[in-house]
Formats: structure tokens, sequence, C-alpha cells
């Protein structure tokens, strides 16, 4: 077995089982006598923690957790008061959100947003990719009007990749407002 | 200490002209051509006054016309660290450079010079153990090279493959002109990268 | 003269190798195990007991995040740092925002100092905890692994608190960090320091003083001092071995001059100096340092703001530098080449873990397969850290 691989004898030597050759009868009964004093000193914690702990496990799904208020799960964007100014995509790292918007035309009735900033770009799409989002904060950060926000809801699995994107001008998605947000 | 670094460097090894560069923004650093590094680094690792005993990290950056290697030496004994750096010309853009390999002196360098090859493409001359680390090791390419495109197949897999990549929302733009009648003035979106050409 | 199979092995009561020579065995300790604490393949060559050599395989969680810095701007570039020691992120994003600020030359205020050393040493707290729990479980011990585990989440609960999510922060921003800390907030770190100070002790009873668990580690995996110089380790494993190195020292950032702490070193109390008892024991009273310097931060915070003066815009002048700090596991170095542009030109990170795992082959020949899973126990590797 020379050659290429080391032949194992040039590892099992003396050195590496001397151990065995210092042994006497005393000192491996005071090794056991040792061992079996930590042990049941081992024991007696964990049998303390046993008796005086209360159990911190929490009950899912019967029991949910609180989270704190600022906690970054799922997206929202309210696009009735979204201005289109394209500053969440510029910051996204992995360049999740899509948007397209058009001028509007100088016809149309005025509209404003809640704090009063006016719109001037009609939104035609606005998807967030959630399955490639990294849930860093970074787009709602940068947002002028407040209306991209994180909510604290993290129960929204799917079954398929797809379903992942969430289209945020369609009917179902806009009436989260008052389900989720609040 | 850079200034006395090259000039302990020009006196050890004859020829290697080697420079400081002090920096106002950043760290300098001291150049010299690849052909000396062994003997230069060997210099340095055994004075005494400067005991450079810890190679820290080998870093290949990436130019058009030549490739930087950067050795970061620190004595940990002396509380002392710097860049020593050699620039390796490149003469097309599928060239592998050459430089001598310092395995012998600190054995750190065996992982680090093989990231080096990997990424930027680099070979080190008497390595004991010379192939790719991060990458498989039929890859082609250096991934962290300027111009570099991933390959299309490997391991009769496709890269990227087309029915994964969301082409329906990065081209709904193109749709939206279209129905405003061509203008794009009208329009701003927000997908400017590959699906604009 | 005893015979087997035509084969004379001698006398029976001394192991004799020579005699019973077999082929040796080629084992893939595989990327998918309990033990290696991530995907980590181990080729290993064995007689089936004792190792003859050992080659790691790295590569499995490769993301080549140097190449996506390469495309995104400054402050978007934090959470990908995250994502690679993600048992430390706190330190990571510490490191990255420490190099681009020098760059820049801004200047951080001093309450933000402040919060940044204590979350700061609060990740350690919660990281050298992890360790606690993990190793005393690679090694067969099911109870600390729970409460070490009880003990951290009231860190992550609280890092939730401050900065809303649990284990990937994006919490230290360049020029300062993102939220306020509250005086509720910091009585509740006052009476869980208060709380775990007394609860180390237990846990090192538990495991450390345990004679299986000193049977299993000691004199495993000596890394002499020239060793550790050799292979660049720093951290817990050079100071174990005995080297008084510590970057918080030697090489002070942040507030580290102002406060009073020790560096725990390895005395080879139950074997020889740089085994693995004596890394699993520095890991353990570091905990203890961190602290003593918890509670001189809570005392000494300071009003102010958050963020220093940073341009809406971050472009970085010319140049390139690299700068090292002190992480859970090691030392951690950023090397940032800038050309002047919204995006980093290259930015190269030397992760302490990478270096480690190329100690293995030299560490491996002549243990025992259960010794070396005590090994790379011991050395505590995160394949985010490794592969990038």
């Amino acid at each position: 077995m020379s050659g290429i691989t080391p032949d194992i004898s040039d590892f099992a030597t003396k050195e590496n089982l001397d151990y065995y050759d210092d042994l006497t009868f005393g000192k491996w009964l005071k090794n056991i006598g040792i061992t079996i004093k930590s042990c049941l000193t081992g024991l007696a914690i964990t049998g303390k923690v046993i008796l005086t702990k209360k159990a911190v496990t929490i009950e899912y799904p019967e029991v949910r957790e609180e989270l704190p208020s600022n906690s970054r799960s799922r997206l929202f964007n309210d696009v009735d008061n979204c201005i289109a100014c394209l500053q969440c995509a510029a910051a996204c790292p992995v360049d999740c959100i899509y948007i397209t918007a058009t001028r509007r035309d100088k016809e149309a009735p005025k509209l404003k947003t809640d704090d009063g900033t006016p719109i001037k770009l009609d939104l035609k799409q606005y998807t967030i990719d959630t399955a490639l989002c990294c849930y860093c904060g970074l787009c709602t950060v940068v947002c002028p009007t407040e209306c991209l926000t994180h909510t604290t809801d993290y129960e929204f699995s799917q079954y398929t990749v797809g379903e992942m994107k969430y289209d945020y001008l369609e009917e179902d998605i806009r009436a989260w407002k008052h389900r989720i947000v609040k | 200490m850079l200034k006395d670094i090259a000039s302990f460097l020009n006196s050890k090894v004859s020829g290697c002209q080697a420079e400081a560069y002090e920096a106002e923004v950043g760290d300098g650093h001291v150049h010299f051509a690849g052909e000396h590094l062994f003997a230069c680094a060997k210099a340095l690792k055994e004075s005494s006054e400067y005991d450079m005993n810890v190679l820290q990290v080998v870093s290949g950056v990436d130019y058009p016309e030549r490739i930087e290697v950067n050795y970061m030496l620190a004595s940990f004994t002396k509380n002392t660290e710097f860049i020593l750096k050699v620039k390796l010309p490149k003469k097309n853009s599928d060239d592998v450079p050459e430089v001598e390999s310092v395995c012998s002196l600190w054995k750190s360098a065996n992982f680090l010079e093989r990231e080096t090859y990997d990424m930027v493409g680099v070979k080190f001359n008497n390595h004991p153990d010379h192939r790719r680390i991060l990458c498989p090791e039929d890859w082609e390419g250096y991934p962290l090279r300027r111009d570099y495109v991933v390959q299309k197949e490997w391991a009769g897999m496709e890269v990227n493959p087309a029915h994964k990549v969301n082409s329906g929302d990065q081209n709904f733009f193109k749709e939206v002109v279209e129905k405003m009648g061509g203008d794009k003035k009208k329009v701003t979106y927000s997908w400017k990268s590959d699906a604009e050409a | 003269m005893i015979e087997i199979n035509g084969k004379d092995i001698g006398d029976l009561t001394t192991l004799n190798y020579e005699k019973m020579k077999s082929d040796l065995l080629t084992l893939n300790m595989g990327p998918q195990h309990p033990a290696t604490h991530g995907v980590l393949r181990v080729e290993i060559k064995t007689d089936s007991e004792i190792i003859a050599e050992a080659t790691p395989y790295i590569g499995y969680l490769h993301r080549c995040f140097e190449k996506h810095a390469e495309k995104i701007d400054y402050r978007g570039v934090i959470p990908f740092v995250d994502r690679m020691d993600y048992l430390g992120a706190m330190g990571m994003e510490w490191g990255y925002a420490l190099t681009v600020e020098k760059m820049l030359g801004t200047e951080v205020p001093r309450r933000a100092q402040y919060i940044r050393t204590i979350v700061g040493e609060l990740q350690r707290i919660a990281s050298h905890l992890l360790f606690y729990g993990v190793y005393a479980i690679d090694l067969g011990a099911f109870s600390p692994f729970l409460y070490a585990f009880d003990e951290r989440e009231k860190v992550l609960r609280l890092f939730e608190e401050l900065s809303g999510a649990r284990l990937l922060y994006n919490y230290i921003w360049i020029g300062g960090v993102w939220n306020d800390i509250t005086d509720d907030q910091l009585r509740r770190i006052t009476k869980f320091v208060d709380n775990l100070e007394e609860e180390v002790k237990t846990y090192h009873k538990l495991v450390g003083e345990n004679k299986i668990f000193i049977e299993r580690t000691a004199n495993v995996a000596v890394i002499s001092e020239e060793m550790a110089y050799q292979y660049g380790a720093t951290g817990p494993i050079l100071r174990a071995s005995g080297v008084d190195w510590d970057l918080r020292k030697k090489r002070p950032y942040g507030i580290y001059e102002e406060l009073d702490f020790d560096v725990p070193l390895g005395k080879g109390e139950k074997g020889q100096v740089g085994d693995c008892w004596d890394r699993y024991h520095v890991r353990v009273q570091e905990i203890n340092e961190s602290i003593k310097i918890l509670r001189q931060c809570l005392d000494g915070i300071e009003e102010g703001s958050i963020m220093g003066k940073v341009p809406k815009v971050l472009k970085v002048p010319e140049g390139e530098i690299y700068l090292r700090t002190e992480c859970p596991r090691g030392e951690l170095g950023y090397h940032l080449v800038s050309d002047g542009g919204k995006t980093p030109y290259r930015l190269k990170i030397k992760s302490s873990c990478f270096t480690h795992v190329s100690m293995l082959p030299e560490l491996a020949p002549g243990q025992m397969i259960a010794d070396f899973v005590a090994t790379i126990g011991s050395i505590d590797i995160v394949l985010g850290e490794v592969d990038r």
C-alpha cells in the first residue's frame, strides 16, 4: 500500500496509543469516579430545568405570535397614492419591482394623493415579484408619499412560483388595504 | 513606512525596481514587476525588521489591459500591514498571465491562489494543487473578468433557460408603447437593462 | 502466534497495525451531513476508523456575490453582505460600513457608535451561544442546544424590534444606523445581561466540565502558534493557541479604545495549548467579556443623532482600501477598489472561515472519524462565509 496513498501504519504509531500504556488500575477507577460525578452534576442541572422552567414553545397554529410593528414581512403598495416616481425600483438591489406608467393627458381631471402631491403619471403596471424580493426594506425608505410599506403578514406561501408575483393594480389585492394594513 | 519597504526591497533584490505609492484617499501600496515576486516576498518574510509572518488575502482586479494581483501581508508580532501589488500585462482578453506561487512561504496561499485562478484567471507556477475551487472543475471562463459572458450549457443543463426568465413583466412596457402609437416619450418604465434592446 | 486467514496478527495484547494492514477506503463526508455545519464535502481516505488523508471541497454555496456587488450601488450592497455570515450579520455590515466611511471621510456621531458597539457585542454573544449549542449536539449532548437557543431567542427578538428582521438585518448603514434605540429596550438589555451572567456559569458546568466532553476534545487537533501563523488563522483559534491578538485592542475601531475588557487566551488546562477544549473555552469566556463591554456601553450611551452627513447620491473617490474588523469567527477584511462611480469597481471579501477550512488536511491524518467531527465543530465555520 505504499506509493500514492500514505500507509496507515505511519499514523497509528506508538505515540498515539501511549494513553493506554500509562493507565494503572487505580487511575482507571479514579477516571470512572470523576465521570460519574460530572455526569451527576449535569443531570442535576437538567433536572432543575425540567422541574422549574416553564415551556417556551409557542403552540402554533392555535397561538400566533404578535410581531413587532416595524417587522419587515410582505410588502403592500397603496396604488391610489402612488405617483410612479420609480424610486423604489431604482433602490431595489435585486430588481424585483416592475413599473410602467404613461403620462396623463392635459385635459384629464387633476388628481392628488392623500398628502397633496399631484399625480402626473397613470400607473399601468405595478408588479412585485415576492419570490425574488429579499425583504431588505430599501424601497420603503425612499418612497416619498409612503404608499409602499411593509406589513406584518408572514403567511403567504403559494403552490407555484408564478403565483408569488403580486400585481398591485388588481382589485382583490387592493382590498387588502382594509384587511391587513393598520 | 512604504518608502522604507521599497528601499529595503531595492537593496535586497537587485533589479526589482520597487516603488512606493502613497495615496491621499485610502491605502497606498508597493509595486514591482511580476518576475521578482518570490524573491521579494521571501526577503520580507525572513527579515527581522519587518517579519511579515501572515499572508492574509490574495486579491485579483481585472482592468482592460492588465491584471493586478494584490498581496496583503501582515506582521502579527510587530502589528503592521501593507499591500504588495504586482501588475501583470494582458495581451488580449483571453490571455492568462503567469506569476510565481508563494505557497512554500505561507501555507494560506494554497486556497487563496486557487481562488484567484478560478475567478480572475491568473496562473501560479509551482502551485501544489492548481485547480478550480469555487466553480465546478470543467467550467469555462473566469467569472470576475469585466467582459465575462456566462456559457450556455454545462453538464447537459441549460444555463438561464428562457422559461424561467420573467419576460412577460419585463416586456410589458413595449406593449404599452405600441398601444400609445409608438411614441416613447409618453411612457416611463423601470426596466431599463437588457430588455430595452 | 495467532493466525487468521493465513495472516499472522501477532500477540493480541498489543494493537499491531503492521500485521493488520488493509486497503484504504475512500468515503465522502458529503455535502449533506449533520455535522459539517453546512454544505461542505470532505473526502476521507480511511481504514474505516483512522483517517489517512482528508481533502475539503467547497463551492456548493457559491453565489458569486463579488460579481453582484459590481452592479449595485453602495447602499444596496448591505443586504448582500448580511447573507454571507448569516449567523453574525451585524459584524459583516459594520466592517463594510467602516470601509466605505473611511474612503468618504464621514464622521459617525457618538450615539451611533455606541449603538453599533451594543449591537455588535450582542451579535457576538448570540453567535458564541450558537457555537456552544451546536458543538455540544455534534458530540451527542442534546440538552444544551435548546438552552443556548432559548437565550439566543431573546437577542433575536430584540433585534426584530430594532431593525425589523430576525437574522438578516440591514440595520448598520453607511454613516450611522437605521432606527434609534429606546430606553425601554436598553432596560431590557440590562435585564438580559444580568440573567445571562449567572446562566453562563451553569452552562459551562453542564458541558465544559463534563468528563466525557473533556475526553473527546482534549488533546485533539492541536494547532501550534507557528501553524496558526502559516495558515493565517485569526480570532478565537489564534487566541486559543496562546497568541494575544485581538483587533479590538491592537487596532481599535469605533469606541473600543475607551472600553475596558480582557482578552481570554488558551492555557491548556485540560490538555495541550491549542486543542479543541481550549477553543471551546475561549469562546465561552468571550461571552463574559462581551457582557462587560455591554455594561459599560449601556452606562455611557450618549444622546444625539444616529446618522452622519452622507450625500444622497453616494460616490466614493478613486482609490483602494483594505480594512479589517473583529467578527465572532475571526478577522473579516474588505478590499474595496473604487473608480469614482456609483458602484464599487471591485469588492473582495476576506473571510476568516475560508482559510480555516484549509487547515483540515493537515489536522486530519491520525485522527479517528469521531475526532474529526470534533475538529470541524471547533473551528466554527459557516459555509456562507467560506463560499460567498
